[in-house]
């Protein structure tokens, strides 16, 4: 098999307020018709191989996997879509649709899918991470028109802003002839500008309580991070491990396990380009209130903060992140994705570096660093309520 | 006029322009064939496959026991059983040996199986040998503490009421008990009380009867050499409980097909079910209609995508699946869409049905249709795991690894006159069940 991955350097967070949503609505026109192809997805199931596409706040992503001799196919298939789409009024007007359907589905319908309109609101006061990717409201997808769409293609759809990656059971000299021969004389644009407004640092604790027909309660705990290039990040996201990743994570064996105070938990970072998140959200167990469950977080930040992680703790957390980098070489796409996204962060070779930069990581570090995040003046906590009195719902 | 060798390298510069208006010319895939899979014995008996393919250091192992639904002597206990194997051993209480199998970077899941218990294990080559002696220990004595019971069983009866509020849990819930019956191992929904009825002493009961060397079957995929087999009956070819529990007698099956709709105030979306029984793997027909499925709605390009997302923008996502087990299979159509489009929704889908029934598919549908899954077949067999997977599917489901290759060469061959029959004999509206919650 052969990925072709076509990353172009625009998200959510290039959007403007009044008009979110529009990236990922984007992405769903990308399906519908270039200037030379009717429709993307026949001539990629008539080779023999399937595509998709994920929007988040930072890029929009297109894969391709097929049969490794039909590389070409997939090669004819993006680079007519990055020369110019075919702007068919009715293919927005049904993607539309389609968009709002999806935000029903994942936010309005799905309990606690709201979730992140809460806290993207509350940790951002001026960065356009403040929406999510899906949009703030569908009517902001519902207006979306035809000369939207055709300025953000020029702007930000051309081929230097985008990347390609070719990866599988292939030639490299014959895939240099071949995407030469597709996407060499696809005409670049000019380079857009990003001067998104940075995020100054959080003075005050924010909080925020949100009642919805919820099956039971839920809490929410968002700190800031620095930014997926900054070398603190490498200890943030081993912090995130030592809190929730597997069954001995320190959340999950102490909080939900020995004490069962919680019948969910979990922890992760959000891993953006720009100054992301650091998320801890559980559910209490029965009879335990949300506040109740919040101290006993804090409990365990504190803990950080008290003593430095012991050696054998940060050896095990290290052992996990290098298993899982062997485990997703395996997938020829994931390689595909990942060595993209290092080229955007700067430098593809990134990839072959990321478990030496995992393993310098010093228990001084992470002790440093959890002292920077787990604050509370850093923090913003979103207590999600059931509307009906906890007594109802337990009968 | 210019020189000859002057008009081939102007030819030929000519052709790697891109002609953007003609598709490249597509190659088809040839024969596909499984990779050799070597099967062995452990000194206990065990059978292993061996699929040794890997360019990683790293391995999947994965043991299976015919220990699920069909052979439960109360309802849930299989599930438990198998989730709490790694909740304490005699030697070793839930956190030592969830903290070893973090520290060397394993890791060991529980996949969700009507029919078996699974237990799947990833390790990298280097660390296999310290971890399998631990997974050998809660395979030999588990003792299923009674705290980790009680709080398995909370956590699940908590978690089971946040599922309930979804709708496309309930519409699931429903289209299966219908279509099986709601005593039957593959129709019975999981409630509050199936879980509190659960003991120490089913699990240890269902563990003695049922997680035996006879009664199991190994799966291990990845970079294989003689030290990770040598490893491997050391530990897992050391185990010894014997026996083979018999199967519980499946219940007829309900008919008479019903239309059911639930009522879920407050929601935005209705979810939609439409389904009936089938068969499993070993059906005659089995190859046909999955190419039938997929044509309907198994793919992106699919009838029902085209139509009720490419279309009229209804929904997100519209699919249709088989889900073939051990003993049985089902087939349904499933979707969320706006409350406001359901009737028109439901329509089309039964439409969609209808043309599937009265009309032969044109050649070039049913090309692309062919093609896509000649494509996903060569993907099933890229890379070790996937291969394993491949494996287990046929070893489980009694099927011989040939059957691979007949599968491919029965899509190769699909013709529209066959898809119509096929079409006419399952797709009918008359033998459906509706399931619509919203």
């Amino acid at each position: 098999m052969a990925a072709v991955n076509v990353l172009y350097n625009v998200g959510a967070r290039d959007e403007s307020p009044d008009k979110t949503g529009f990236a990922h609505l984007f992405e769903h026109l990308m399906f519908g018709g270039s200037a030379n192809v009717p429709d993307f997805d026949d001539p990629i199931q008539m080779a023999g191989g399937e595509n998709n596409a994920f929007t988040n706040n930072d890029i929009t992503n297109y894969y391709d996997i097929l049969p490794a001799q039909n590389l070409e196919t997939a090669l004819w298939l993006e680079s007519d879509r990055m020369l110019s789409l075919n702007f068919d009024e009715r293919v927005l007007e049904v993607q539309r649709k389609v968009v709002v359907e999806e935000f029903k589905e994942t936010c309005l319908n799905e309990p606690y899918g709201d979730v992140w309109h809460h806290i993207a609101d509350m940790a951002y006061k001026v960065h356009p991470y403040r929406w999510p990717t899906i949009g703030k409201v569908p009517k902001h997808v519902e207006d979306a028109t035809l000369q939207d769409v055709k300025d953000f293609f020029y702007k930000y759809y051309r081929p230097n802003n985008a990347i390609l990656v070719v990866a599988g059971n292939v030639e490299e000299k014959e895939v240099r002839r071949l995407t030469e021969k597709w996407f060499a004389d696809i005409p670049a644009g000019q380079t857009p500008l990003r001067n998104l407004p940075q995020e100054p640092p959080q003075k005050a604790l924010q909080q925020r309580i949100n009642q919805a027909r919820v099956p039971s309660d839920a809490l929410y705990l968002a700190f800031h991070t620095p930014a997926r290039n900054h070398p603190d990040f490498y200890a943030t996201d081993l912090l995130s491990d030592i809190l929730g990743n597997g069954s001995s994570s320190r959340l999950f064996r102490r909080l939900l396990k020995e004490q069962q105070l919680f019948s969910q938990i979990d922890c992760y970072i959000t891993g953006s380009l720009d100054p992301g998140l650091f998320i801890i959200e559980g559910k209490p167990s029965a009879g335990i209130t949300l506040e109740e469950g919040e101290a006993v977080i804090w409990k365990e930040l504190e803990m950080l903060l008290a003593a430095p992680i012991p050696e054998r703790e940060l050896q095990k957390i290290k052992n996990k992140v290098e298993s899982n980098l062997v485990f997703s070489e395996l997938n020829v796409l994931n390689k595909a994705i990942n060595l993209a996204f290092f080229e955007l962060l700067g430098d593809a070779d990134i990839i072959n570096r990321e478990i030496d930069l995992y393993r310098q990581v010093t228990s001084d570090d992470l002790w440093r660093v959890a002292k920077e995040v787990f604050t509370h003046e850093n923090c913003s906590e979103l207590y999600y309520k059931t509307e009906l009195p906890v007594k109802e719902v337990l009968t | 006029m210019p020189s000859n060798n002057y008009l081939r390298g102007f030819i030929e510069e000519i052709k790697d322009m891109p002609n953007r208006k003609t598709a490249p010319p597509i190659r088809p895939i040839e024969r596909l064939d499984l990779p050799p899979v070597e099967i062995i014995t452990l000194d206990n008996g065990l059978p292993v496959y061996l699929i040794n393919l890997g360019t990683q250091e790293a391995l999947k192992l994965e043991l299976v026991y015919f220990a699920g639904r069909p052979y439960e002597q109360k309802q849930m206990v299989a599930r438990a059983t198998t989730s709490l194997l790694k909740e304490g051993t005699r030697q070793h209480s839930s956190a030592q040996i969830a903290e070893t199998f973090d520290f060397y970077g394993s890791t060991l899941s529980i996949p969700q199986s009507l029919d078996t218990a699974n237990l799947a294990f990833y390790s990298l080559n280097r660390h296999f040998a310290k971890v399998l002696p631990l997974l050998t220990e809660i395979l030999t004595e588990p003792t299923f503490p009674e705290q980790e019971l009680a709080s398995f069983i909370l956590r699940n009866q908590k978690n089971l009421r946040e599922d309930l509020a979804k709708n496309e849990v309930l519409a699931y819930r429903k289209i299966t008990e219908l279509i099986f019956g709601e005593s039957h191992p593959y129709g019975y929904n999981s409630t509050p009380e199936t879980y509190g009825a659960l003991n120490r002493d089913d699990l240890e009961a269902h563990f003695q009867r049922c997680f035996t060397i006879e009664n199991s079957v190994l799966f291990l995929s990845g970079k294989i050499d003689d030290k990770i087999i040598g490893q491997l009956n050391k530990h897992l070819g050391q185990l010894d409980r014997k026996g083979r529990p018999t199967m519980n007698v499946l219940p007829e099956i309900p008919r008479n097909p019903a239309k059911v709709r639930i009522d879920h105030p407050g929601t935005v979306q209705s979810a939609i079910r439409i389904g009936c029984r089938l068969f499993d793997r070993k059906h005659p027909d089995f190859p046909g209609m999955h190419v039938l499925n997929t044509l309907l709605g198994g793919y992106f390009g699919s009838r029902l995508m085209a139509n009720i997302r490419e279309e009229k923008g209804y929904t997100y996502n519209i699919y249709s699946m088989m889900d073939p087990m051990r003993f049985d299979g089902s087939f349904y159509i499933g979707t969320e869409v706006g409350k406001e489009f359901t009737e028109n929704s439901l329509k089309e889908i039964y439409h969609e049905m209808d043309l599937i029934r009265q009309e032969p598919v044109e050649e070039e549908e049913l090309a692309m249709v062919r093609n896509y899954l000649l494509g996903s077949f060569l993907s099933m067999i890229d890379g070790p795991f996937n291969v394993a997977d491949v494996v287990k599917t046929l070893v489980l489901e009694d099927l011989p690894l040939d059957n691979f290759s007949q599968m491919v060469e029965a899509t190769r061959l699909t013709s529209a006159e066959e898809l119509l029959q096929l079409a006419q004999r399952y797709l009918l509206p008359e033998k459906m069940w509706e399931v619509v919650v919203g």
